[in-house]
């Protein structure tokens, strides 16, 4: 790839804040990144934690381990991802954790013809397991799935979500991109369509009705309704977040509305 | 000799039976200057001047009209004065600011403030002509609203008064009347009940002094470069669509309180934006006196005549109570205009009537939520405290709860009995504990908090310390502008607030005051309130909301949960108690109560 993933340039940000922030979309509880020992790593969305893999060159169970250690005071359950899914969706995200209300240990995607370990749910509380594991020699997410309960979700079971089939039907969530000409790929492909509306100062000539424009970012967006995030703008997303954060991913199906900073009184 | 912009007095004037008299008292500069004015000087006078335990609606319960050094000054929003009593709403400290001419002529009768008390035995004009007072029998102005009480004194009288009157809602003292003057309103806590119980129709002032300022060239350079200031992009909401802006942005991001805040969001907001009303009703954008900003929009009516919208007259006459048709919601904010009550209070006791009468608590059949005509129906009975429902809702919605009973409080719209303003709390989390504790009860304009919720710096559904050091954050500054006094929409032009009040006021006063002497005063404003309503009985049971908020989570259009329980706005209520300096149940210590100044 010429550099390491993490660091991949996505639409003025990089791969992987783009996991990281559509993960905290999707998420209630804290975000962490696990890192390798040394590891640099790019910007990160606000609030967004690292954690440091002490051991190196274990795969991704260890990278498991110490991400669910992690947050296991403050979570219990979480959704585990890799840094190079330029299409994952939070509606995917969602769609995976919901999977675990029955008491699951693991929600695992049977996606597009895969298994997709790193897409998937854990409860926190399996984070002294995969150390066992790790300490015996078992270094493969499958050894795992033996000694515990995993829910496996395959593509009808993932597309009854009907957020998830409206937004994502192809389950691109879980495309991942493993050389330069996938990443090449990726990258040429047009952003995705959202929604944009402006309101009081900033709605002019009836911009305050809702209209389509291709936007990666929270930043592409507001170029498009010809805006800048400044002192005077900020941006709620699908009338939740409120946000400035002008790398803030965007995926299909959003809707940004931009208002006066000074709203209120 | 008076600091620059005062005149170190204040009016205290006794109306009893057929006469009046005045009298001044010394403000001494340590108090000025600890206070400031407005709202700052007019909770000194009130725990001077009334009776602990007082009832707001006797003849010794004082009503305060305060000034500031700036009022008179060129710089742009400066024509506003407070005025302060016991509200007869919530039984503690109220105070209303309020922007017209009266401000400037109140202020040069020669006193810092103007304070009444006493009753008059029949309904009456007071009038103050510098220290002259008078007082002149008015029965002819029985019924009439506060604008054709206000054109009628001026005929009798003569045009050179500038006058604040009440409406018939505040003669038959309904609990959030309202005191007028030029179209504006002194509008939450049932200030015009009080001026009502003291059978004062209109005040009248004229204007008989001078005063001067410590370095006039200085205010007006100040004043030219404010008001360049105030073109600018930190107003242009308020310049180009006015507060009704919020409407449509506030739905967007589910905060907009609906059917008495049984949901966030609201289907017919669209057809009460300002962004639509303004292409097709717009017609005119006015200022209050002294001001460069211009937020007043006037929307024709259907059917012929005018009328000024506002967020706040919005929201409570059409969302929250289902309401959608403009044109309704114009004629009930007219209504409550002519009668002189408190739109707020008035659209939040209503909708908190209309969920009664849905969970079969009241058997008023008619009174329903989205019907239009019957808000007019439920407002005339207000406005002329018509037995039964009329009577009960003139009450407030707090008061109106304990007699429905049953679960009716619980989703009474009010805190310490001021009804909420537009702005949920359950997705506003740092506002919510702006609305927990302020002095005031319920109240947008003391507490600014929503700023931080919808700045993007502090997550809005889940309070905690950021969300207290918020809402510390924007009392502060509100008390400071409300105190010297400006205009808070004139708030986003200052890049340094506390260092730039601070040079406008030792222009005006002479004062050697800095940003860190300006901080100690608003610290010291919002506890010399809370001692205030510690002394008339509010404990830290007061500092809380409704039920409803605490226990029944609302479902966003995002998916997620806006919850706030018990156990989070109490954490935050405590470290607000921290902030300020108070005990663990939210009071002043006796041994503090000293610097306040509070006994002369």
């Amino acid at each position: 790839m010429g550099r390491p993933k993490a660091w991949l340039e996505w639409h003025g940000s990089t791969l992987l804040y783009r996991a990281a922030a559509v993960v905290g979309r999707a998420v209630d509880g804290p975000v962490v990144v696990v890192a390798a020992p040394g590891q640099e790593l790019p910007p990160l969305p606000s609030g967004v934690t690292v954690v440091e893999d002490p051991v190196e060159g274990l795969g991704p169970m260890q990278g498991l381990a110490v991400g669910l250690a992690a947050v296991a005071d403050r979570a219990e359950v979480a959704f585990v991802c890799s840094t190079d899914l330029p299409f994952l969706h939070p509606a995917f995200v969602r769609r995976v954790l919901r999977a675990m209300d029955g008491g699951a240990d693991v929600a695992l995607p049977v996606a597009r013809g895969f298994r997709q370990p790193l897409a998937a749910g854990y409860r926190t509380a399996l984070a002294g397991l995969v150390t066992e594991l790790l300490a015996a020699g078992d270094l493969r997410p499958g050894m795992l799935f033996k000694h515990c309960e995993a829910v496996q979700l395959n593509d009808g079971e993932l597309l009854a979500d009907s957020g998830l089939a409206r937004h994502d039907p192809e389950l691109e969530s879980v495309v991942n991109v493993n050389s330069p000409e996938d990443y090449a790929a990726a990258r040429e492909r047009p952003p995705a369509e959202v929604t944009v509306e402006c309101f009081g100062a900033l709605a002019r000539n009836g911009s305050h009705r809702p209209r389509t424009v291709p936007a990666a970012t929270l930043g592409a967006a507001a170029a498009a309704a010809g805006l800048t995030l400044d002192r005077h703008v900020v941006a709620a997303l699908n009338g939740d977040q409120v946000t400035r954060d002008g790398a803030l991913p965007l995926v299909a199906g959003d809707t940004v509305s931009f208002l006066s900073a000074d709203a209120g009184g | 000799m008076a600091p620059g912009g005062f005149f170190g007095q204040a009016l205290l004037v006794d109306v009893a039976g057929r006469d009046a008299s005045g009298a001044p008292i010394a403000l001494d500069e340590p108090v000025l200057r600890s206070y400031l004015g407005g709202v700052g000087l007019g909770t000194w006078l009130l725990h001077r001047l009334a009776p602990p335990g007082v009832d707001p609606l006797a003849p010794e319960a004082p009503l305060a009209f305060v000034f500031s050094s700036l009022v008179g000054t060129p710089l742009t929003t400066s024509a506003k004065f407070a005025v302060v009593a016991k509200s007869p709403l919530t039984g503690l400290l109220t105070d209303a600011l309020a922007s017209s001419r009266f401000a400037i002529a109140g202020k040069l009768t020669g006193h810092d403030a103007i304070v009444i008390r006493g009753r008059a035995d029949e309904l009456s004009v007071l009038l103050i002509d510098g220290g002259d007072v008078r007082l002149e029998p008015a029965p002819e102005l029985a019924g009439l609203t506060a604008a054709q009480a206000e054109t009628a004194a001026r005929e009798r009288f003569g045009r050179n008064w500038r006058s604040a009157a009440i409406g018939p809602a505040g003669e038959r003292q309904v609990r959030y009347a309202t005191i007028s003057h030029d179209g504006r309103h002194a509008g939450r806590g049932g200030l015009g009940a009080v001026m009502g119980a003291k059978n004062i129709k209109a005040v009248l002032v004229r204007a008989a002094a001078k005063v001067s300022v410590a370095d006039p060239a200085g205010v007006l350079a100040a004043a030219r470069d404010l008001r360049e200031r105030s073109f600018g992009p930190a107003t242009a909401k308020y310049r180009e669509l006015g507060t009704l802006a919020n409407l449509l942005a506030f739905n967007a991001v589910s905060t907009l309180p609906t059917r008495n805040f049984t949901a966030a969001t609201f289907e017919g907001a669209p057809r009460l934006a300002a962004e639509e009303l303004h292409e097709l009703r717009g017609v005119a954008r006015n200022s209050c006196a002294s001001c460069s900003i211009g937020c007043e929009h006037i929307y024709s009516r259907k059917g012929g005549g005018q009328q000024r919208m506002e967020y706040e007259n919005v929201f409570a006459l059409g969302p929250l109570c289902g309401v959608s048709d403009p044109d309704e919601v114009f004629a009930a904010s007219a209504r409550c205009d002519e009668l002189g009550i408190d739109t707020i209070s008035a659209g939040g006791t209503i909708a908190w009537a209309m969920e009664c009468v849905e969970r079969g608590l009241l058997d008023e059949p008619w009174l329903r939520f989205g019907d239009g005509s019957a808000l007019i129906r439920a407002l005339d009975a207000i406005g002329e405290r018509s037995p039964g429902l009329g009577e009960l809702l003139a009450q407030g919605s707090r008061r109106a709860a304990a007699v429905v009973g049953g679960s009716s409080i619980d989703f009474a719209p009010q805190v310490k009995g001021l009804e909420l303003p537009g702005y949920e709390p359950r997705s506003l989390q740092a506002m919510a504990l702006g609305l927990a504790v302020n002095a005031r009860g319920a109240d947008h304009n003391r507490s600014g908090a929503y700023e931080a919720d919808l700045s993007g710096e502090l997550d809005r559904l889940s309070g905690g310390a950021a969300h207290v050091a918020a809402a510390v954050g924007t009392e502060d500054r509100a008390a400071v502008m409300d105190s010297m006094i400006l205009c808070k929409f004139l708030r986003g032009v200052f890049d340094d607030p506390f260092t730039e009040w601070a040079g406008l006021l030792a222009l005006v006063t002479g004062w050697p005051v800095d940003a860190a002497e300006l901080r100690e005063t608003a610290r010291r404003i919002v506890r010399a309130k809370r001692a205030f309503n510690q002394r008339e009985g509010a404990t830290a049971a007061d500092d809380t909301l409704p039920a409803r908020m605490l226990e029944t989570p609302l479902e966003l259009g995002s998916g997620r949960r806006a919850a706030l329980d018990e156990g989070r706005l109490r954490s935050m209520v405590a470290g607000y108690y921290a902030a300020r300096g108070l005990d663990a149940e939210g009071r002043v210590a006796p041994a503090d109560l000293a610097e306040l100044l509070l006994d002369g």
